[in-house]
């Protein structure tokens, strides 16, 4: 099995990732791998990425045409949303970190939440919203976001400025002009107001990436959260639903299409969702009514298990890594029949072959 | 009164033997004049009469053109001796078969139907004939039928042998009734299935009103009619609270005044507004080919779900609608 075949060197060049391609793989840095996928990746492709000393993803269609898609923005329209959407392990959250790599290396600033369904569940402490009193806040999980996505976009949050001021407390305020990594800071340093500093940075964002400064990716994976219902109580044993959230208000504004300069890449997930049945793959099923009328107009994007070539290619690619033990796992019986107990399914595959 | 009691029982002792005694000194005397024995029967030496041997089945004397009518005329129990069929019934044990007829508890418990033949129905219809009228020759087939008599009423009667004739069962009545048959606009129709409820069934088309409230028969079929008819005028009346019609109450997805409308109006007004064109107006924009077909797609994924084609359709409209090629 040649190099050359599943492998594709192409770190510069990602732009040039077109149809020729489909089925190969590519190798991400690992210096990317750091700053921009620090919160990214899924878990079994980080362990994966550790026992291979290298991460590769493969290109394949949804991404491709999804690239196409970005390549051919329109900067001055109101920004698109895109939403994946297909089968559990079929490779959505993958195909939607390749858009992510794509567009850190065009230089666009990533604003990535991995999982909104982690937004969503067990969650330790609820406090009160500083800002309004009708809100919660989740201090935990928003002081995590801001360290990844400070380690994402180091070098525009000295670039940005802040357009108001922002009191904080009695001695703490941020002036009107000073870079955005402040904000950051205090919201890094100051749990207790992680989520408002969330919140101004995601209105920071969408206020200036209008006037063409920067470009904006928003990236949200399982944003089916946001209009699903939460698992999370009030003292008195009440439900609160997700408009209550400080955080999950703020991110529903930022996916509505009132503003221009950059994308808004989705994917919709039932791995991790509540009350949703396990079957459930479909945009309309997994977002409700409420949500699909607030993402409204939107592509969806279908991810379906790999094709007969994408197989091959993967196997080629775990025999290459000596990941595939078994000595019947290169011959062609052994093939067919990772194929029919996978159905070609990717997440599938990768857990049989871990066995082998 | 024991003491008293014991010379009794003695003496009773002594007067059964005599008795027997008697009855011994007697009985060789009417022996003799006894006649002999029938050639026919066997007598054993103890002198009772054992039964006679089973004679063979009736099945073996039946012929295969017989009137099998006449063997089983009303329903009875299955008698294996006049059934001419090898039929078995039964849990096999292991390495068996089923039971045998003989002696199977199993087919008696069942009902069978072996008095309704279709030869025997045959001679039924033939005999009520009598009583019946001719079939309408003009209506030939279901759809004339349904055209001139578009409600159908079924009730049914009860005969038993019984101390009394009637039987509470007889006053059901149910008035089945297609809703195309019937002159009813839109609104009155999504009024009536409103009212109706669980009563209509959506793939037949069929109203069904099953009334038993009634003790008579009449009563209830009056009954069903009065209800019909009050539908059919209730749903073409408008009540002034039925202005409040939410977007949750309404049956099926209606695109005007929608948030869909609102969203695609905004996106469009923004993109117009970035390339500075700002000569269509609303109505205008919502009249073009291309928010037609965007409209069609929504109203079909809203109304029939999520599939392969309802969604390509979408992503094709959505596609047009904000030039991405």
């Amino acid at each position: 099995m040649l190099k050359g075949m599943t492998r594709l060197i192409s770190r510069v060049h990602k732009a040039k990732h077109g149809e020729q391609h489909e089925g190969q793989h590519y190798n991400i840095s690992f210096q990317d791998l750091k700053t921009v996928f620090s919160h990214g990746l899924p878990p079994r492709f980080v362990m994966q990425v550790k026992t291979f000393n290298e991460a590769c993803l493969m290109v394949r269609r949804p991404a491709l045409e999804l690239l196409h898609y970005l390549k051919n923005t329109n900067f001055a329209h109101p920004a698109v949303r895109y939403v994946f959407y297909g089968e559990k392990g079929t490779g959505k959250t993958l195909s939607l970190c390749h858009s992510i790599h794509f567009c850190a290396k065009q230089d666009w600033l990533i604003l990535h939440i991995p999982d909104a369904h982690l937004w969503v569940k067990n969650c330790r402490d609820l406090l009160q919203s500083t800002y309004n009193k009708q809100r919660f806040d989740q201090p935990l999980e928003a002081s995590t976001w801001l360290k990844n996505f400070k380690t994402a976009n180091e070098h525009f949050l000295s670039q940005i400025k802040v357009q108001e001021k922002y009191v904080w407390n009695k001695r703490e305020s941020t002036e009107k002009g000073s870079p955005l990594g402040e904000v950051v800071e205090q919201g890094i340093m100051r749990v207790r107001n992680a989520t408002d500093a969330v919140g101004i940075v995601l209105k920071e964002l969408k206020r200036q990436s209008s006037l063409g400064i920067f470009r904006l990716l928003v990236a949200v994976d399982g944003v089916n959260a946001l209009w699903g219902r939460t698992t999370l109580k009030r003292e008195d044993k009440s439900p609160i639903a997700p408009e209550e959230l400080a955080f999950i208000y703020n991110l529903r504004k930022m996916v509505k299409n009132d503003w221009q300069g950059g994308a808004i890449v989705l994917t919709v997930s039932q791995t991790g969702s509540l009350f949703k049945p396990r079957k459930a793959y479909l945009p309309q099923e997994l977002l409700g009514k409420e949500g699909f009328d607030a993402l409204d107009p939107f592509i969806p994007i279908l991810v379906s298990n790999y094709n007969p070539k994408e197989f091959e290619s993967c196997i080629h690619y775990y025999l290459e890594n000596n990941w595939l033990q078994h000595e019947k796992a290169h011959t062609e019986e052994g093939k067919k029949e990772l194929l029919f107990l996978s159905n070609r399914n990717p997440g599938q595959l990768e857990r049989l072959c871990a066995y082998l | 009164m024991a003491a008293a009691r014991l010379p009794a029982f003695l003496v009773l002792q002594p007067r059964a033997r005599t008795l027997r005694a008697f009855s011994t000194s007697v009985s060789p005397a009417t022996r003799s004049p006894r006649p002999s024995p029938s050639t026919t029967e066997r007598t054993s030496k103890y002198g009772r009469p054992l039964r006679r041997k089973a004679l063979p089945p009736r099945t073996e004397k039946m012929a295969v053109d017989q009137d099998w009518p006449s063997v089983y005329p009303v329903a009875a129990p299955f008698k294996p001796s006049v059934v001419p069929l090898p039929v078995r019934m039964g849990y096999p044990v292991k390495r068996g078969v089923p039971m045998a007829k003989e002696g199977n508890l199993e087919l008696l418990k069942i009902p069978n139907f072996l008095h309704l033949t279709p030869v025997a129905i045959k001679k039924h219809c033939e005999a009520l004939k009598d009583f019946c009228t001719e079939w309408p020759a003009a209506l030939d087939s279901d759809e004339k039928c349904r055209k001139h008599f578009p409600i159908e009423i079924d009730t049914t009667g009860y005969v038993s042998a019984g101390p009394s004739i009637r039987n509470p069962k007889a006053r059901v009545v149910t008035l089945r009734v297609e809703l195309s048959s019937l002159n009813l606009d839109d609104h009155a129709k999504k009024k009536l299935i409103k009212l109706v409820g669980d009563r209509y069934c959506k793939s037949t088309d069929v109203l069904t009103i099953k009334t038993d409230r009634c003790p008579l028969k009449r009563q209830n079929y009056d009954y069903a009619m009065y209800l019909l008819t009050v539908l059919y005028h209730e749903s073409w009346k408008t009540e002034e609270w039925e202005k409040k019609k939410t977007e949750a109450d309404m049956e099926e997805y209606v695109w005007k005044d929608s948030s869909s409308e609102k969203n695609i109006l905004e996106t469009l007004l923004q993109i117009k507004a970035a390339e500075k064109n700002l000569e269509l107006s609303k109505e205008e924009l919502l009249g073009t080919e291309a928010v037609e077909e965007y409209r069609k797609s929504v109203v079909s994924l809203k109304n029939e779900g999520d599939n392969e084609n309802t969604l390509s359709q979408y992503k094709e409209s959505v596609k047009r609608l904000l030039n991405l090629t």
